[in-house]
Parts: structure tokens; sequence; C-alpha cells
């Protein structure tokens, strides 16, 4: 036995010591490797016929998208996990499956991708007109077709997917006239006659997919008709029209290859094919494996939050790079946001309410939750906007100033609640309101460690104006149970104060995040996974947020916009904690470099959204190789 | 031979009815945790969409397809008939995945990692711990304080210890993944060299852990079994000291095989803090990702699963012991 154990440890110290003599698995420096072949219209080779590895200079790696692993390849399907090729978005993901047009969050506008220059309402706002390029075509070689945009539509109504149910209500048909027109008709509004909500309409054109109707048959066939197999399959023979395609998956990695006959190298899109020939997403356990990986240079591209970023290239000199070269290093898009539950005692009141979101230390928060990779309030002031230069000049800023405040003011909390007659009067150290003391308990997500951090900051700020706030975190699984329904808000369990999300960056905002965070019809619902958790609803703000797809006139739209953000400064239904990046994006640039940076002379501007979202995907056709 | 099969068909009799208890158990507490399954999930599909009837949609068709709405008796004999005919169903958290699925990509892994970490740390704590005890004095005192610090060091620390001297110190070894980032998974050495070398650090952050606390273990057994009446009977009889040596550790190794035997049933759970913090693939996420989106079916299938494999273990060991130990077979039999 002894001999045994003693031969066993042997062994093993010795492949231990063997190993460790080895080289250290840094990425090979750029000064050795070859050029990059010029893309040529090979056949792709399988994974087995490259010999098991990925060359560095062929490579680009992400870390941030993909946390699980790859589970279908299905463009119908809502829960495919494949996070480097589906995502029927905002700015919708677009390497393997496209858009007829693209978003670019910067200046707020839509691109032309499958479509033939820009889209086009007509007179009566009833329907829109768009055509597609004659040169887009499948990765089988045929050409995409409007019939395939029709046919697309027709099957998400039919199979009643997420993006059939969540556009039925807006859009009546979408139709080939011919080859290449498509006319959507919008659902109309009875009164005015004209499209009920235009914005919804149009951004149907840069969220979805467009997928090929003859694979479509294919995959209804093998469905048998059955709505659940359709959405279950796992189409690994799907067709596609983006330029990269599945190479290799298993639970540590994905892996896509360009296809080199991507009819986007045609002059009239982007005249030639992205440089990565493969994008491959490591799959990390968590945050700091990751952040070690894009130090250590294994990473190229990194979605992921990066704690104290700045550190890798202040304090350890790699080359890692953010959007901006300083705080907040990225554009915030979403709005992480406290929302109140109007059950919970003396929370009904908007003095309270007001009161506790100006003592919060939103510097704190910034610094702590986000290690200042958001903008503070100071600098983009409070409203419902996010900091994009688009959204900002949708409202008058002087005309709500006097509503707004960047936090720490605990003075003018005091006497906000003072004035409301909401005061100590047991001399117990706590304010009480009707004479009952005003206790809460501010709630998110176990491990949701920036959400968490804010609650904390909250919790504080409650103490420093004498309202009695503690800090609770369940599990996700509850939370989200109990956050959803109205029913269980609405019971003694219901949480008083809790953190939930708002849109970030896309074509129908700010109008949607808005109506998300203010609009009566998700109040008091259940299964509410779309917004206003705090149940508020106002009339006023109901007619505005439903008038404003409507108007043209950009005077009255800002009047609009303006409105809705005094209605939301006064009632503090909910107060945002911070500013989110729409993608985290950082980049080490010790092999590929031409990547998107603030003021890098790219016209139009590309979107730090990581080289795959929406116009964002024109980052693959800048970068280049650190040494050619 | 009699009172053995009565030793034989008693053991077998008890596992199967804790057996039937534990399939019941793992079927009803997974179910018993507060929260919605089917709420997470369309969590992930709701957003961005626009319209609240569209994710109450959403929510009914998921909701059907996986049969949270009908009556918790009615779930469990679907549930039983289903796993009778070895189909553990959709895994809630990866749909359209299924549970077998799931585990057979994750579950080889595990056992890769688990099953040799723990039989080397059992092989060498045990010799270190019958070594201390036999030895005394010197060796005993440099490894009585070795063992006990390693046993309660928290394995998270051992783990990040190695990673940060290791892995972004001294850069031996890789520090995430089960093999090389830069490879696709092919019978090369380049490829089996990555394996070992990422396998490195998730080993030893477990066997130094196991190490400490089975030296301790068998220490104490040992010095236990070394002063016993038997030990000094056998040196005034004048048997041979290497004779009574086999006598005192086939003795203390008893309880040693049984915790030996429960690790071996354990290790699908997964090397969670291994995986964590190496970013190892493994069952441990997969199981935890699981639990934390109410994944039931692969909650309950693993559970059955380390369910059965600590059962058989044991039922084995349960049988060996009759077989080292006629005491415990003629006290069961009685």
């Amino acid at each position: 036995m002894k001999r045994t154990t003693f031969l066993l440890s042997v062994v093993l110290a010795l492949s231990m010591l063997l190993a460790a003599c080895q080289p250290a698995p840094t990425p090979a420096p750029a000064a050795t490797e070859a050029p990059t072949a010029a893309p040529t219209a090979a056949p792709t080779p399988s994974a087995a016929e490259i010999a098991g590895s990925l060359p560095r200079n062929e490579t680009m790696y992400f870390n941030g998208e993909q946390w699980n692993p790859v589970v279908c390849w299905n463009p119908y399907a809502s829960n495919c996990n494949n996070a480097m090729t589906i995502a029927q978005q905002d700015s919708a993901r677009v390497t393997m499956f496209e858009t007829p047009y693209v978003y670019n969050m910067l200046d707020g506008k839509v691109y032309p991708l499958l479509a033939d220059g820009p889209f086009a309402w007509d007179a009566g706002l009833t329907k829109i007109t768009f055509k597609l390029k004659a040169t887009a075509h499948w990765s089988d070689g045929t050409p995409v077709t409007a019939e395939d945009v029709a046919y697309t539509w027709a099957t998400h109504l039919k199979y009643n997917d997420a993006t059939g149910a969540s556009n039925k209500d807006y859009i009546a048909d979408i139709v080939a006239t011919d080859a290449l027109t498509v006319v959507v008709k919008a659902k109309l509004d009875s009164a005015t006659g004209k499209a009920l909500n235009p914005l919804v309409v149009a951004a149907y054109l840069s969220s979805n997919y467009v997928n090929q109707k003859a694979w479509t048959q294919t995959l209804e066939a093998r469905a048998g008709g059955d709505a659940t197999k359709f959405l279950a399959d796992k189409a690994e023979d799907v067709v596609y029209s983006g330029p990269y395609h599945y190479f290799y998956v298993d639970d540590t990695k994905v892996v896509l290859i360009r296809d080199d006959n991507y009819w986007g190298k045609d002059a009239s899109m982007f005249g030639k094919l992205p440089t990565p020939k493969y994008l491959a997403h490591t799959i990390f356990k968590d945050n700091a494996a990751g952040s070690v990986a894009l130090a250590q240079g294994e990473v190229d591209v990194s979605q992921q939050f990066n704690s104290n970023i700045q550190v890798l290239w202040v304090n350890y000199a790699l080359p890692v790079s953010t959007y901006l070269p300083a705080a907040p290093y990225g554009i915030g898009a979403s709005l992480p946001t406290a929302f109140y539950n109007p059950n919970s005692y003396g929370l009904d009141q908007p003095a309270v309410r007001k009161a506790i979101a100006m003592a919060v230390d939103y510097p704190t928060i910034i610094a702590n939750a986000m290690t200042n990779q958001s903008a503070t309030f100071d600098q983009v002031p409070r409203s419902l906007m996010n900091p994009t230069p688009g959204e900002q000049a949708l409202y008058d800023h002087a005309a709500v100033a006097s509503l707004q405040w960047a936090g720490n003011d605990i003075a003018g909390a005091m006497a906000l609640l003072d004035a409301a007659g909401i005061t100590d009067t047991n001399g117990d150290g706590w304010r009480e309101y009707n004479g009952q003391t005003l206790h809460y308990v501010a709630t998110c997500p176990n491990g949701w460690s920036d959400w968490q951090a804010a609650i904390e900051v909250v919790a504080a700020a409650g103490k420093k104006i004498g309202i009695d706030i503690t800090s609770n975190y369940p599990e996700w699984g509850v939370y989200q149970t109990v956050v959803t329904s109205w029913k269980a808000l609405s019971t003694t369990q219901g949480y008083d104060i809790f953190m939930m999300w708002s849109d970030g960056a896309g074509p129908t905002q700010p109008w949607s995040r808005i109506r998300h965070l203010l609009s009566s019809e998700f109040a008091k619902t259940e299964t509410n996974w779309n917004g206003n958790w705090s149940g508020y609803a106002n009339p006023d703000a109901d007619k505005l947020i439903k008038e404003i797809p409507t108007l043209t006139d950009p005077a009255k739209i800002k009047a609009a916009y303006t409105e809705l953000v005094r209605i939301y400064l006064t009632d503090v239904p909910s107060f945002t904690l911070m500013y989110r990046p729409q993608a985290f994006h950082a980049v080490n640039e010790s092999v590929w470099t031409g990547f998107p940076h603030q003021d890098d002379g790219s016209k139009p501007p590309i979107p730090p959204l990581d080289c795959i979202d929406g116009w964002s995907i024109a980052c693959l056709y800048n970068v280049h190789l650190v040494t050619p | 031979m009699k009172g053995y099969r009565e030793y034989f068909l008693n053991k077998l009799l008890w596992f199967l009815v804790t057996f039937v208890c534990a399939f019941i158990l793992n079927f009803i507490l997974p179910r018993l945790m507060p929260g919605d399954p089917v709420a997470g999930i369309v969590s992930h599909i709701a957003q961005g969409m626009t319209n609240t009837t569209g994710v109450q949609a959403i929510y009914q068709q998921y909701a059907d397809l996986f049969g949270t709405n009908r009556p918790i008796i009615e779930q469990f004999f679907i549930y039983m008939r289903n796993v009778f005919h070895g189909d553990f169903g959709f895994s809630f958290s990866q749909y359209p995945r299924t549970v077998a699925e799931t585990l057979k990509s994750a579950i080889w892994w595990t056992i890769g990692l688990q099953f040799p970490a723990i039989i080397v740390g059992w092989l060498i704590g045990n010799v270190l711990g019958a070594l201390a005890a036999y030895l005394k004095k010197g060796f005993d005192n440099l490894l009585m304080p070795i063992s006990i610090f390693l046993s309660n060091f928290p394995t998270f620390g051992m783990a990040i210890i190695l990673l940060v001297i290791f892995g972004v110190g001294l850069k031996w070894f890789p520090t995430s993944g089960g093999y090389g980032f830069d490879l696709i998974p092919t019978f090369t050495w380049k490829f089996i060299w990555t394996v070992i070398t990422h396998y490195q650090m998730p080993f030893w952050s477990i066997v130094l852990i196991a190490i400490g606390g089975q030296a301790i273990g068998m220490r104490s057994m040992s010095i236990y079994e070394l002063n016993a009446d038997y030990v000094k009977y056998s040196r005034f009889l004048g048997i041979k000291d290497r004779k009574i040596v086999g006598y005192v550790f086939r003795n203390a190794m008893l309880p040693q095989v049984t915790g030996l035997a429960l690790s071996i049933g354990t290790m699908v759970g997964g090397a969670l803090v291994a995986e964590i913090i190496f970013s190892y693939p493994g069952l441990g996420t997969t199981l935890l990702h699981g639990i934390l989106g109410q994944d039931y079916p692969l909650i309950s299938a693993s559970s059955l699963i380390i369910t059965m494999m600590v059962l058989v273990s044991m039922f084995l060991i349960e049988i060996l012991y009759g077989v080292i130990d006629p005491r415990i077979k003629a006290a069961q039999s009685e």
C-alpha cells in the first residue's frame, strides 16, 4: 500500500514539476506571428482539420457574453443561450443572423444591412416600405428575398414566439410586393387611421432577424407542426446570412468561423470580409476569472464588469483600454433603478420617496458598485434619459433643473420631510408618519454585488434622515417571483424598496424606457417583466406616453419628454441609482488593435458594443493585427 | 454462510427502503423552495418585449411545457414514470437541452478531477497519519500542525493561494479552463499536455485539503489501536512488530474506508470551489446554476445520482465490512 502511494505521489509530483517547466501559456508574441492571410473563398475547414489549434493571429477572443454552454442555434427560439450569435434586441447581434437594418446607439440612427437604402413610411403613416440588397445571399448561396422577410414574420405569428407575441399588437402584416421589396403594414389607431405605434413597427426592422423561408419550412416539417418541437429544435442545420457561423462548442468555449462566401464583402456593403477568421468565446465561471484572462491577453474583447479596469493600464501598464480613456470609461445606456412599493406604509407619500432618493450618496454607489464606470449625477443630471447626447437633447434641462438632485442632500431631504409633517414625535430617533415609525427593507438579489453595494448605500441614506432602512438579499429565484407579482408585492412579504433594471439604448428609446418606468398598463399586473414595478398610475403620463410615438414635430416631442421628466422627478415612483453601459467594453490590444474608441475618426461612429451588436459589427472590419 | 446471507438481505432491504425515501425527497425538496422557475426563464425571454399579454403568453407556454402548473402529485407520477424509463426530462435552466445531455457534458470533467483527487488525498493522508502515529516524535510533531492547518484551511482560500502564486505570480500553470484557451480538443500531445497543466491547480487544491483531514483521522485511530489490549498481548506473545502493525492499520482503516466511500459517493456533486476559482468545467457549477434557477429536473436527477452512488458505495462497504471484520456481521445478524 505504501509503495503504491509513494509511486502515485512521485508520478503526480513529477507531472506537476514537468508542467511547471513548460512555458507559461501566454499569448504568442505578436512579432513572431505570420501575417494574416488574405481572406479567400476557400472551403471552411473542420475543427479536426486545423489540428486542434486556433491560430492566435486569426482569432479574436471574447468574454462576458456566454456564461453557460450553447444549447441550440435556432433563431426562432429565445433560450438557445447562444450569446455569440442570437440576440434579437435593440442593437441586434449580427454575427450569424442578420436584420434588415442595424442600430447605432451613438447617433441614434439605423443603417441598412440586408436592406438597400433607408426605409420609408407612407404619407398616411400606415406602412413602411424598404428594399433588400440584390447581392445579399444565404449561406447556401440562394438570394435573400422579400418572401424570406414575410415568411419569417408569418412564422413568428404562427408559433407565437417571443417576437410574434411582442409585436403582433403593432404589426398587422409583412408582405413581399416583389422579390426585393418588403411592406410592413402597421396596426392602425381606429381614431386617427395612423399606425398605433410607429416606433415599435420601425424598431422591428433593426431588432429581428430575417430567416430563410426554405430552411424554416424544413424546420416546420421536422417539427410536424408542433410549436413546442419547432421552438425546441436545435437547428444545427440552420441557414444563415451573416459573416460567421458554428465551428466548435463545448462546455468551455464557443468558436465561430468566418464564412468566406459572405455576401457582405460586396462593395454594396462592407467591401471586404471581417478581419478575424475565428471568433472564440471562453466560458468563464465568474468575472474574476474573466478579468485575469483579459489581463493575461487570453481575451481581446471583454463584455463583463472588470472591477477597477483602469488598474490594468495605470498600475500594470498593460495594453488594455476602454471606449473612454478615463472615468466613466464607457457610454452609459441603462438606468438601474430603485423602485418603491406604495403598499408599504408611508411609501405612498411622495415626500418620503423623494427624501430617501435625495439623501442617497450616489458618488459612493458609483465608486463602490461601479468602480467609477458610470457617469455621476453631477455630470449627467437625473431625468429619464440615458447619458447619450441624442437622449440628453430630448428634454429641456433648464425646465426641470429645480427638481433634479445629485445626492447626499441630507439637509434638503430632512427639510422636505419636516415640511410634510413627517417627524420624530416620540424621540426614538426614527420619523413617524401618522404615528407609525417608518421602517423599510431595501432588497436586491443575493450575489449581484454591484446592486448589493447600491442597496447598502440606500439603507445608509435612510438612517441619516431618520428613516430606518435595513437590507435583505434573497436568492434571485425568490426575488423575481415577488417583484414580478403585484399580489406578492401587496402582501407583508412584499419588498419595500427594491432594484430592477430599465431599458438601454435603442431605436424606440427613450420612449420605451419611459413607458416601462411610468405607464399604468404595467401597473399592478402579474407576470410583470415589463416594468413600472411601483404600480405607478398617472393619466397625464399615460397620455404623453401614448402620444409620443405618433409625434413628428421635434419641438412637441421635446415638450412631451420634458413634461414626463417633470412628472417623474416630482412623484418619484422610482429613482435611478447609476448609469450602466449597454455593454461593458474593454479591449486588450496585445494582438488586435483598431477597436472603437471615442473620437477614433470612424464615420459613422462605431459604438462600444463588443464588435458584434448592431452597427458595432463594423469594428470587425476595422481591426488589424498589432504586428502584421 | 447462512449468517452472511441474512446479513446481506437485511442490508439490501434497508438500502431499498432508504432509496424509496430518498427518491420521494429528491422530488419533493427542490419543489419546496420558494420561487417560480418559469418566471426565471421568462425573465430572460421577456426583456425587450413590449406588451404584457405577450409576456403572459410566453409564461403560459413554459408553464404548460414543464408541467409546473399541474398538481404536484400528478407531477410526481409523471416524474416517476419518466425516470423509470431513463428520462429525466428537459433541464429548465438549459432548455431545450435534456437533463441527460446536461449531465453527460459535465460529469466526465467532475469524475476526472474528483476521483483521483479523493483517492490520492485519501492514500497520502492515511499513510502520513499512520506514520505519524507509529513513528511519533519529530515526524508527528511536524505532521500534526501541518495537517491541522491544511484540514482547517477553507477550500476557496487554498484555491486562491495556488492561483495567485502558481498561476498569476510564477505563471507555472494556466489560471482557468480545462484545456488551452486556443485549442480545440483533438487527440494530440499538445492538447493532452494542456489538459494536464490545467488539471494541476484544481487537483492540488482538493488534495492538499483532503490530506490534512485524512492524516488527522488516521493518526487518532492508529494511536487508539496501538494502545489496544490485543496489541499489548501480541507483543507479550512475541509476535513480530511488522505483523502487529498490519493488524493495527487494518482496524484503524475501517472508519477511513467509510469516509472514502462517502466521498466517492458524493463526488458527482462536483468540486464547486475549484470549478469556480479555476473556471474548470464540471457538474458543481452546473448544479449550482440549477439550484439557483430552480431547475427541478436537474436538481432531482443530480441528487438521485448522488443518492444512488452513496447507497451503492455504502452497501458495498457494508458487505465488505462483513468480510473484513466478522464482528460486524455477527453483531448485525443477531
